[in-house]
C-alpha cells in the first residue's frame, strides 16, 4: 500500500499539485446482532481503496477510488488535481508547518476480536438477551462489533506512516411495552453500546450478561414509574450522559473548522470565536476538558492523525476557561496557534475533517454518593435517550432513559421520560461537583456525524458523574 | 448492465442452498463550498457486493468492494463461514422470488455525464446567485446503480441519477436556506436556491426572542419533510410496528390527523427520485400511510412481513445495510398538497403565530407518541395579522407530530421535492415530496442563538 500511496503523490505533484497526500485504507468490520433469541444480523464486511488529497494553487481537491492498484492510485491523483483546478481558491490555503513523520502505530491487545469465533459472539449475545427477559419485555437485543483499519499515509512533505487500529464493542437493549407506554433501558449506552480500541477483552470487561437482569427489570419498572415533573432543580448526571454532554456542548463547538464556518451548511457553527481563546469563561472552576489522542483504549487514539501530526494530549478548557481548539493544519495556520492533530477521515473515500479524538471531562473528587449527599431535592439522570442541540451549540435538550428523585441526599422513586435543557456556558457554569477518578469511565461512540458527504467518526469520552444546580427539567411536547 | 454481471459473478462464487448478490455502485462528485468558495471537493468511485448465503436455514452476509475473481471467492468464503456460524431462523422467509418490475425512469444521461468541471461550474453558479451573502452548501451529482441476482431467479438492475444544490446564505446575524433536488440536472438552476436563500437571509437581521409556548405556525416544505422523515423512522416502519414503537400501533383505521392530510410512500412517482425495487430485489409498491387523516398502514420488507404474519407481505421497502437497524423505510414519502397558492396564503390562515423555514438536529423523544425535538433555523419569523413579520431567533420545538398534523388549516397546492439524503455511506438518493403547511399547534419549548454564522 505504501508504494501505491507514493505513486499517487508523485502523480499529483507531476500534475501540478503543490502539496499532496495519499491514504490507502483497508477496513474490515464484523457485526453480530441477536434479537428476541434469534440471530438478527450477522455480517462481515471489508472495504479498501485510496484517497488522494491535493492543493493546487491553494485550492483543495480530493478523489477516492476503490481500486488498490496503480491505475486506481494514478486516476485518483489525476481526478483530485482536476477538481482542484476546476474550483480555484481566492485566498489560498496555508498549512501549519510540521516535521516530516516516519512511523508506525498498532493497537495493542490480548485477543484479536477477529480471532474470536462467531459462535462465541452469538453465544454471548444470546446469553445476555436471556438475562433481560421479563414479562412485558417486547424486545431484547444484544450486539457485538469489531473493526480493524489498516492505513498508510504518504505525503509530499516526506511523511510516511503505517497504522493498524483495532476496536470492538457491544451493548444490550430491552424494550418494555404496555398500553400506550414504551420504555427502553440499555447498557452501557443506547447507541450501539460502547466500544473501545483494543482486543476482545474490552467486550468481556463490559459484563453484558452480568448487567442484563437489571436492564430488563428497570425497563419493566419504567412502565409504571411516575413521569418526570417539570421544574428547575439540581441534577446529578451519570458518567454515560456526561460523555454525551461533553461531546455535544464542548467537543463540537471547539472544532475550529466550525468556528471558521466551514460546517455551517450541515453540522453547524459555534458560539465560540477564535478570539475567545484564553479568555472565554466556559464553565465553573471545576470544568477541565482535555483532548487526548494517546488515551489507552480510546476510539480516537492513534500514532498520527490523517495529516501526519503526532498524537498528543492538550487542554481545551482549564479551570473553566477556553484554552484550546481542535484543529487541522489549515485551521491552526489560520489561527496562528497550534499545528493540527485532529484531522480524521472515515475510510478511504472521504476527505479528512477536524474531528474529536478522545475528549475528557477530567475527574475531581468524590463518589456518586458524595455528589448526591449535598442535594436536598433534585434528580439523578442516567443513560442517554434523546439528544438535540442548536447549530451554534448553545441551546441543548437531552432526554435520559431513567431518572431518580433525590431527596435529602438519597435516591428515591424512579421517574420516566426525563429531559433537561439549558444554555451551554450557563449550564457548565452551574457545575459545582465532579466525581473522582474512581467513578471516571471511558465511553466510545461510533456515530458522530459531520461533513458533506457525511462521515461517521469513532470517538471516546471519559467522564465521572457531575452535579449541576438550577437546571430546567421535564420539558413536555 | 455491468453491475448485474458482477452480481451474477458473485452469485456463481457462492455455495449454499440459496444465495443473493446485491451490487451497489457509486460514481459521484460533491463540490462543497463555504464562504463562497469550494473547500471540500470530493469525488467518489466505488462498487461493492453484498452476498447473502443460506445454508440449512441459516443466513450469513458479507460485503466487499474487491470485485476481481479472487475478491469474490474470498467474499463467498466469508459469507459461507458466517452462515455456518449462524442459528436457524424459523421465521426466515427465504429470498425474494423473481417479479415484474414497474418501468421507472430515474436515470438522466446529462446528469450521469457531469464531471468535476461541471460540478465546480454549477457550484460557482450558485455562489454567484447569492450576491453579497456568503454561500455555504454544495452542488452534487452522481450515478447510483443497484443490481440484485439470486438463486431464486431475481435479475434486477437499475441506474439512477440525482443532483442536489443546497444553499445556506449567511453572514453574521442573518441566514436563509433553500435546496433543490432532481434526478435530472436540467431541472436545476443553481442560482435559484441561492437567490431564495439570500432573499430569505436578508430579512432575518435583528432577530427577536419570543416566549416558549404553543403557537400556530407555517412550516415550509423543508421543515415538513424533516418532521415526516423522523416520524417515519419508527412510526411508518414495519419493524417499528411489530416492536410497538410506532404511533400507528393500536390506531390503524383511526382518524388521528386532519382530513386534509394524506401521506403515502411512492417510489414509482417520476416527480421524485424513482426506484423500481428495494435492497432485496422486491418490486416497489405505492403504500398509503395516512389517507384523509386516517392511519392506513406501514411499509414492510420480507423479514418484518414474515414476523408480522397474518398475510402481511413485503411492500418493497428493504433498506440498505446501513439502515437495517431501523427496518424497512419509506424512502419516497409523499404528502398531498392543498389549496393554498403560496406561503403568504398559509400565513393568512395562521393569523398570529410563527413562520418556520427549516429545522436542525432533530431527535426522537418518545417514538410511540411521535414526539420529536429540534431547532428551527435560517428563516424563523413571527406572523402577525396574517403577515410574515419580524425575524426570530432559532427556536427549540418539542412536538408530537400527530398533534402538528391534527389541525391543518391549509397546505400549499404544489408539493416540493426535498432532499433527505445526507450522503453518508454508499450513495442512495432519496427525497420527500411535500407541501408547505399551516398548523394550529407547534410547541416551542425554548430559544437558541440567532440566525447567521
Amino acid at each position: 500500500m505504501k508504494a501505491l500511496c507514493e505513486t499517487a503523490v508523485e502523480a499529483a505533484l507531476a500534475a501540478g499539485a503543490s502539496y499532496a497526500d495519499a491514504r490507502a485504507v483497508l477496513t474490515r468490520r464484523q457485526h453480530v446482532v441477536t434479537k428476541n433469541g434469534q440471530v438478527d444480523d450477522l455480517s462481515d464486511g471489508e472495504s479498501e481503496g485510496i484517497g488522494v488529497r491535493v492543493l493546487v494553487d491553494g485550492a483543495w481537491g480530493f478523489a477516492g477510488d476503490r481500486r488498490l492498484d496503480e491505475a486506481g492510485a494514478r486516476d485518483a491523483a489525476a481526478r483530485a488535481t482536476a477538481f482542484a483546478r476546476a474550483a480555484p481558491s481566492r485566498n489560498g490555503r496555508q498549512l501549519a508547518q510540521i516535521d516530516a513523520q516516519q512511523g508506525e502505530y498498532r493497537t495493542t491487545f490480548e485477543r484479536d476480536p477477529f480471532d474470536v469465533p462467531l459462535s462465541e459472539k452469538i453465544d454471548l449475545c444470546l446469553r445476555a438477551e436471556e438475562g433481560m427477559r421479563q414479562p412485558k419485555i417486547k424486545v431484547t437485543q444484544a450486539m457485538v462489533r469489531a473493526q480493524r483499519e489498516e492505513k498508510v499515509l504518504v505525503s509530499s512533505e516526506g511523511s510516511s506512516i503505517e497504522q493498524v487500529l483495532v476496536e470492538c464493542g457491544g451493548g444490550i437493549d430491552a424494550y418494555a411495552a404496555e398500553g400506550d407506554q414504551l420504555q427502553i433501558r440499555s447498557y452501557p449506552s443506547q447507541h450501539s453500546g460502547a466500544s473501545g480500541q483494543g482486543g476482545w477483552e474490552y467486550v468481556e470487561s463490559l459484563g453484558l450478561d452480568r448487567e442484563a437482569p437489571r436492564v430488563g427489570e428497570q425497563a419493566v419498572a419504567l412502565l409504571t414509574a411516575d413521569d418526570c415533573p417539570p421544574g428547575r432543580m439540581t441534577v446529578v448526571i451519570d458518567s454515560e450522559q456526561m460523555a454525551l454532554q461533553v461531546h455535544e456542548s464542548v467537543g463540537h463547538p471547539t472544532e475550529l473548522d466550525r468556528v471558521y464556518g466551514t460546517e455551517a451548511a450541515y453540522a453547524g457553527t459555534s458560539f465560540l470565536k477564535a478570539g475567545d481563546l484564553g479568555s472565554l469563561r466556559y464553565g465553573s472552576d471545576l470544568m477541565n476538558i482535555t483532548a487526548d489522542s494517546t488515551t489507552p483504549g480510546g476510539l480516537g487514539t492513534f500514532g498520527f492523525d490523517d495529516e501526519a501530526v503526532p498524537a498528543r494530549r492538550e487542554a481545551i478548557v482549564e479551570s473553566g476557561v477556553l484554552s484550546g481548539f481542535l484543529t487541522s493544519r489549515e485551521t491552526a495556520a489560520k489561527l496562528g496557534a497550534g499545528h493540527g492533530g485532529s484531522m480524521r477521515a472515515e475510510g478511504w473515500s472521504r476527505m479528512p475533517l477536524v474531528r474529536m479524538t478522545n475528549l475528557h471531562l477530567e475527574p475531581n473528587e468524590g463518589t456518586l454518593e458524595d455528589l448526591l449527599a449535598d442535594v436536598d431535592d433534585g434528580l439523578f439522570l442516567e443513560t442517554n435517550k434523546s439528544w438535540s442541540i442548536d447549530d451554534k451549540r448553545l441551546n441543548f435538550q437531552f432526554g435520559t432513559q431513567i431518572a431518580w428523585e433525590i431527596k435529602k441526599g438519597k435516591l428515591g422513586r424512579m421517574l420516566r421520560d426525563a429531559t433537561y435543557t439549558g444554555n451551554t456556558p450557563v449550564f457548565w457554569g452551574s457545575m459545582d461537583a465532579v466525581g473522582g477518578q474512581e467513578s471516571w469511565v471511558l465511553y466510545g461512540l461510533t456515530n458522530c456525524g459531520k461533513g458533506q458527504p457525511g462521515q461517521s467518526a469513532h470517538v471516546s469520552h471519559g467522564a465521572a458523574p457531575a452535579r449541576f444546580r438550577d437546571v430546567q427539567v421535564g420539558v413536555k411536547s | 448492465m455491468k453491475t448485474l454481471e458482477l452480481a451474477e459473478r458473485a452469485l456463481k462464487a457462492a455455495e449454499g442452498d440459496e444465495a443473493e448478490a446485491l451490487v451497489h455502485a457509486e460514481h459521484s462528485g460533491v463540490a462543497r463550498f463555504a464562504s463562497s468558495e469550494v473547500h471540500q471537493p470530493t469525488l467518489i468511485d466505488n462498487k461493492g457486493v453484498r452476498l447473502r448465503i443460506v445454508r440449512d436455514g441459516k443466513v450469513g452476509s458479507a460485503y466487499t468492494n474487491r470485485v476481481d475473481d479472487e475478491g469474490l471467492a474470498e467474499l463467498a468464503r466469508r459469507a459461507g463461514e458466517v452462515a455456518d456460524s449462524a442459528r436457524p431462523d424459523p421465521l426466515f422467509p427465504g429470498l425474494a422470488p423473481p417479479a415484474d418490475l414497474a418501468a421507472v425512469n430515474g436515470y438522466d444521461e446529462e446528469t450521469a455525464g457531469l464531471g468535476a468541471d461541471d460540478q465546480a461550474r454549477l457550484a460557482a453558479a450558485a455562489i454567484e446567485g447569492a450576491g453579497d451573502f456568503g454561500l455555504y452548501g454544495y452542488f452534487t451529482s452522481g450515478v447510483t446503480e443497484l443490481a440484485v441476482a439470486s438463486t431464486t431467479g431475481v435479475r434486477d438492475h437499475q441506474a439512477m441519477t440525482d443532483a442536489v444544490c443546497l444553499c445556506l446564505a449567511a453572514v453574521d446575524g442573518k441566514s436563509g436556506w433553500a435546496v433543490r433536488t432532481s434526478s435530472r440536472v436540467g431541472d436545476l438552476t443553481p442560482a435559484e436556491p441561492a437567490e431564495e436563500a439570500a432573499t430569505k437571509a436578508a430579512r432575518t437581521g435583528g432577530a427577536q426572542q419570543i416566549e416558549p409556548g404553543p403557537y400556530r405556525a407555517v412550516l415550509e416544505p423543508y421543515a415538513v419533510a424533516d418532521l415526516l422523515t423522523w416520524f417515519a423512522y419508527d412510526s411508518f416502519s414495519g419493524l417499528g410496528f411489530i416492536e410497538e414503537r410506532s404511533f400507528l400501533n393500536g390506531r390503524l383505521g383511526e382518524r388521528a390527523m386532519d382530513e386534509k392530510v394524506s401521506i403515502r410512500d411512492d417510489a414509482l412517482d417520476e416527480r421524485g427520485l424513482p426506484k423500481a425495487f428495494d435492497f432485496e430485489g422486491v418490486p416497489k409498491q405505492q403504500v398509503q400511510l395516512v389517507e384523509n387523516g386516517v392511519l392506513k398502514g406501514v411499509v414492510w420488507d420480507r423479514e418484518t412481513a414474515a414476523h408480522a404474519g397474518d398475510g402481511v407481505e413485503s411492500t418493497g421497502h428493504a433498506p440498505p445495510d446501513a439502515w437495517k437497524y431501523l427496518g424497512p423505510q419509506p424512502f419516497a414519502l409523499s404528502m398531498d398538497g392543498g389549496q393554498a397558492g403560496s406561503y403568504d396564503e398559509l400565513a393568512e390562515l395562521v393569523g398570529d403565530g410563527i413562520y418556520v423555514t427549516r429545522l436542525h438536529y432533530l431527535s426522537i423523544v418518545q417514538p410511540r407518541e411521535g414526539i420529536l425535538t429540534g431547532m428551527t433555523k435560517d428563516g424563523t419569523f413571527r406572523i402577525r395579522d396574517g403577515k410574515v413579520a419580524e425575524p426570530l431567533v432559532n427556536l427549540r420545538f418539542t412536538v408530537a407530530l400527530p398533534d402538528v398534523l391534527a389541525d391543518v388549516p391549509g397546505l400549499t397546492r404544489d408539493p416540493m421535492l426535498v432532499n433527505q439524503n445526507e450522503l453518508y455511506d454508499d450513495r442512495f438518493p432519496f427525497a420527500a415530496r411535500v407541501p408547505g403547511i399551516a398548523t394550529a399547534r407547534f410547541n416551542i419549548t425554548g430559544t437558541g442563538s440567532g440566525p447567521g454564522l
